[in-house]
């Protein structure tokens, strides 16, 4: 017997009860139940005659470093990373968005080094983005970037290269990442794949402003005007 | 032998008074008792941080939790509603200087003190539960939210305080500035019990629509959490409903007490009663689906594919079965009011039938609509023979545009009952009084036809600039209705002469039947929704940020969640109907002895009683 005609079964039960007792029982309160359950058996009945669809989870990705061996594949785990473990998506909109809470990154890789993304992720504070898309002064943006390799996300730097790699791959762009960066289970981070400590600046035209503190940055076909302030 | 008797009365008398605590105490240490006996059998294994853990001989930790926390979110529905309830009738007294209605805001207040402990009772077996099943989960939650906890546990220590005040204060601070202070009393009661229904909504909304979490103080974590983007649509859509569940269970019982009547006086005072828990219930239910517009909205800007999954995924069905509960809430209320005009004013019923029949079809035709689907159940050979999913005619109705517009139909027609309602068995006789007719007929006619236009309209042109403007601009003209309409009726009838008195105790059983009916379809909803809030997150405990892993991570098919739905609206039901018992026992023994009745009510009698 499928679960679906149990159910039935079971709700025709109900009501059955529900028919009888106000049949047999002339008492106000058990006759109130029973109307009650005639109603709960035949909402039961009209919700198993649409179409029982269950919803699945899909299988659970997992960072396989060996399967890793072009930097297309880094470039898609980066993306599969992007999208869920390293809640990029949560703010960042690929593409002009009303609802983005944070700069949209279409064609970033092509606007920033991988060096300055690297710095962007694990030390979001060096350069803050600024919301220039409305008149008058800019404004910050409603969320702030968090450290993406400490908690609560805390991608690990393996993680990290493959997310850079898909923001290059996304833009166009050719992947400047290697397969060789990867760190294998056990061994250090390879020299290459450490980012120094202060990445230059975007690589955009960038204007000086009071005390040659402030820059802004390009504002890029992709209609990511912002302010970039160094050190704040 | 004396003295054995004697001892034997002693302990069936300590059963009979101890009995039903011990039962329930044993209950709870059994409920308590089985994730113990859980945890024993994982600490030995455990060498990790364990994420789940679960009893499958119960039915599994993820059906425990939807009974519990269903029945938690019922109940705090419940006890948040009924403040905002019995507030609302003792101002209405206090303007007035009817007693009836501060009577009744008095007993309604006299069941929060035994439907406080149930919830919390319930909220207790809750946090157990949670924090054995899903231990990792409810770490990362605490760790985010861990300041607003505490802000929760004030709370309600200010809640229980004011409570005790406005509870039994009630009978020292009737008159004068005394009245006052009981009044402002409780609006405290309301502001602390909506705090109390915001900080869990901001736990439950940041799983569904988390932010992203930054460095910083608790503190700053724990607010850019809360302030997540579905927090005050939830919160504004749960004040209201709360409104109007009160509202329909305070009808409800008067239903269930209407029917049981045995004397004239009795069935005069629940008639009363069961008319103003309807009024109220439906009161709220008219601006409801405009803050559960919002709230879709809102989602939607968050996560377009959580609103595809809700709207037109495996959910998309949940949602004709909402339209059907309703528009059966919808059809019971308006029935309710037509039943009022009908018997409680003589001669009305020929005066009133026609309007009444051509709402009846109009409502009829709307639910008609809102049920039409978008798509199809149809095999292969029968979707070929229509060229597709959608029926060739009524297709058309399956789509939002339709939907939108007949809802707001809907509650125009309603509105149009209540005001209907209000002035049967009176003569308006202010000299404006034509103008003011005419202007409102005037104004019900336009928002009609302007809704009707903007749907149809709304087929031609993208769904961007429906879903931004004319959705909006439907929901707005009926909003424009509704506050215009009622302070004019309410200046009409101020000066209105009463040509038929309003007699109560007439109403036929189906009356009470239709009131029971009302309340059961808002916790259908209630459930139904809950359902539909919990699934939209999918496979994630914290949509995008902490996965499920757990056996029990699939979502299920709507015939089985319909099941537990119907299950938790039943033990909720018997719930409250013990929670009424417990609360009027006392009073019914005081009766007895020729004191004051259960509740207080309609009749010129009961009014003089203190």
């Amino acid at each position: 017997m499928s679960e679906v005609v149990l159910l039935q079964l079971i709700g025709l039960g109900v009501i059955g009860v529900g028919v009888l007792i106000l049949l047999f029982i002339q008492s106000r309160f058990p006759r109130v139940i029973g109307f009650v359950m005639i109603v709960l058996g035949t909402f039961s009945l009209v919700a198993l005659s649409v179409p029982q669809m269950a919803s699945l989870p899909p299988a659970e990705e997992k960072f396989d470093v060996a399967s890793i061996k072009t930097a297309n594949d880094m470039a898609m785990i980066g993306q599969k990373i992007f999208f869920s473990k390293g809640q990029c998506a949560l703010c960042h909109s690929i593409g002009p968005s009303e609802s983005a809470r944070c700069p949209d990154l279409k064609g970033i890789g092509a606007k920033l080094s991988r060096e300055f993304i690297y710095e962007s992720l694990t030390q979001p504070q060096a350069y803050i983005y600024l919301d220039y898309r409305h008149e008058g002064p800019p404004k910050d943006y409603p969320a702030r970037m968090p450290h993406i390799n400490k908690n609560p996300i805390g991608l690990s730097n393996n993680e990290i290269l493959s997310v850079i790699a898909f923001l290059q791959q996304m833009s166009g762009e050719p992947i400047t990442v290697s397969p060789s960066e990867i760190a294998m289970p056990g061994q250090p981070v390879p020299v290459s794949a450490t980012i120094p400590a202060r990445a230059p600046a975007p690589p955009s035209p960038a204007k000086s402003k009071a005390k040659g503190k402030t820059k802004k940055a390009d504002a890029g076909e992709a209609g990511l005007v912002a302010m970039v302030v160094h050190g704040r | 032998m004396r003295n054995h008797e004697a001892s034997r009365g002693r302990v069936r008398g300590w059963l009979d008074a101890w009995g039903l605590s011990v039962v329930g105490l044993a209950l709870l240490a059994g409920l308590l008792g089985f994730p113990v006996s859980g945890w024993a059998e994982d600490a030995a294994s455990a060498s990790a941080a364990v994420s789940y853990r679960d009893i499958p001989q119960l039915g599994g930790s993820r059906n425990i939790i939807w009974v519990i926390a269903q029945l938690h979110l019922l109940l705090a529905g419940f006890v948040l509603g009924v403040p905002i309830f019995a507030w609302l009738c003792e101002i209405v007294g206090w303007k007035t200087g009817e007693k009836r209605y501060d009577k009744l805001a008095k007993e309604f207040t006299k069941l929060l003190t035994s439907s406080y402990a149930t919830t919390a009772l319930f909220g207790g077996i809750l946090l157990f539960m949670l924090i054995g099943f899903y231990p990792k989960l409810m770490t990362y939650l605490t760790d985010v939210f861990f300041p607003s906890f505490l802000v929760y546990c004030a709370l309600f220590l200010l809640e229980t305080v004011t409570l005790y005040l406005y509870w039994y204060g009630w009978d020292v601070m009737l008159e004068g500035r005394a009245k006052v202070f009981h009044l402002f009393l409780g609006f405290l009661l309301n502001v602390f019990a909506f705090f109390i229904m915001i900080i869990p909504n901001s736990w439950a909304t940041f799983q569904a629509s988390p932010v992203v979490i930054a460095e910083g103080s608790s503190l700053a974590r724990a607010w850019a959490a809360t302030w997540n983007p579905t927090w005050w649509p939830v919160n504004v859509h749960r004040l209201i409903a709360n409104v109007v569940l009160g509202g329909f269970i305070c009808g409800a019982y008067a239903g269930v007490r209407y029917l049981s009547a045995k004397s004239a006086e009795e069935r005069e005072h629940y008639d009363w009663m069961g008319y103003v828990g309807n009024f109220i219930g439906v009161f709220g239910m008219l601006p409801l689906p405009f803050a559960g517009y919002w709230l879709m909205r809102e989602v939607y800007q968050y996560n377009q594919q959580m609103g595809i999954t809700l709207m037109g995924g495996f959910l998309s069905w949940l949602f004709i079965l909402q339209a059907m509960l309703i528009g059966v809430l919808f059809l019971g209320a308006n029935y309710y009011f037509w039943l009022g005009i009908t018997y409680r004013i003589p001669g009305a019923e020929m005066k009133y039938r026609r309007p009444i029949m051509a709402m009846l079809v109009i409502l009829l035709l709307c639910l008609g609509v809102w049920m039409t689907p978008h798509s199809l159940v149809a095999s292969l050979e029968e979707a070929r023979k229509l060229g597709g999913t959608h029926h060739p005619l009524l297709g058309v109705f399956g789509v939002m545009s339709a939907k939108m517009t007949v809802a707001n139909l809907m509650i125009l027609v309603t509105f149009m009952s209540f005001i209907m309602y209000w002035r049967a068995g009176k003569e308006e006789t202010a000299t404006w009084a034509k103008v003011a007719k005419a202007l409102v007929g005037g104004l019900f006619g336009v928002a009609a036809i302007v809704i009707i236009v903007l749907g149809v309209w709304g087929y031609f042109v993208p769904a961007i600039v429906r879903i931004n403007y004319f959705s909006v601009a439907q929901v707005l003209i009926v909003l424009f209705v509704l506050l215009t309409v009622t302070p004019l009726t309410a200046l009409l009838m101020k000066t209105a002469r009463t040509t038929t008195e309003m007699v109560w105790g007439r109403m036929p059983p189906r009356a009470g039947y239709a009131l029971v009916l009302n309340a059961v379809m808002v916790i259908l909803l209630m459930t139904l929704m809950g359902y539909a809030r919990s699934s939209s997150r999918v496979h994630w405990h914290i949509y995008g940020v902490m996965r499920d892993s757990s056996p029990y991570a699939y979502s299920p098919a709507l015939g089985y969640a319909a099941a537990f739905m119907s299950l938790n609206t039943f033990i909720f039901c018997m719930l409250v109907a013990f929670i009424f018992w417990v609360a009027t026992m006392g009073d019914k023994a005081k009766a007895g002895h020729g004191a004051t009745p259960a509740m207080a009510g309609g009749s010129q009698e009961l009014d003089t009683h203190k």
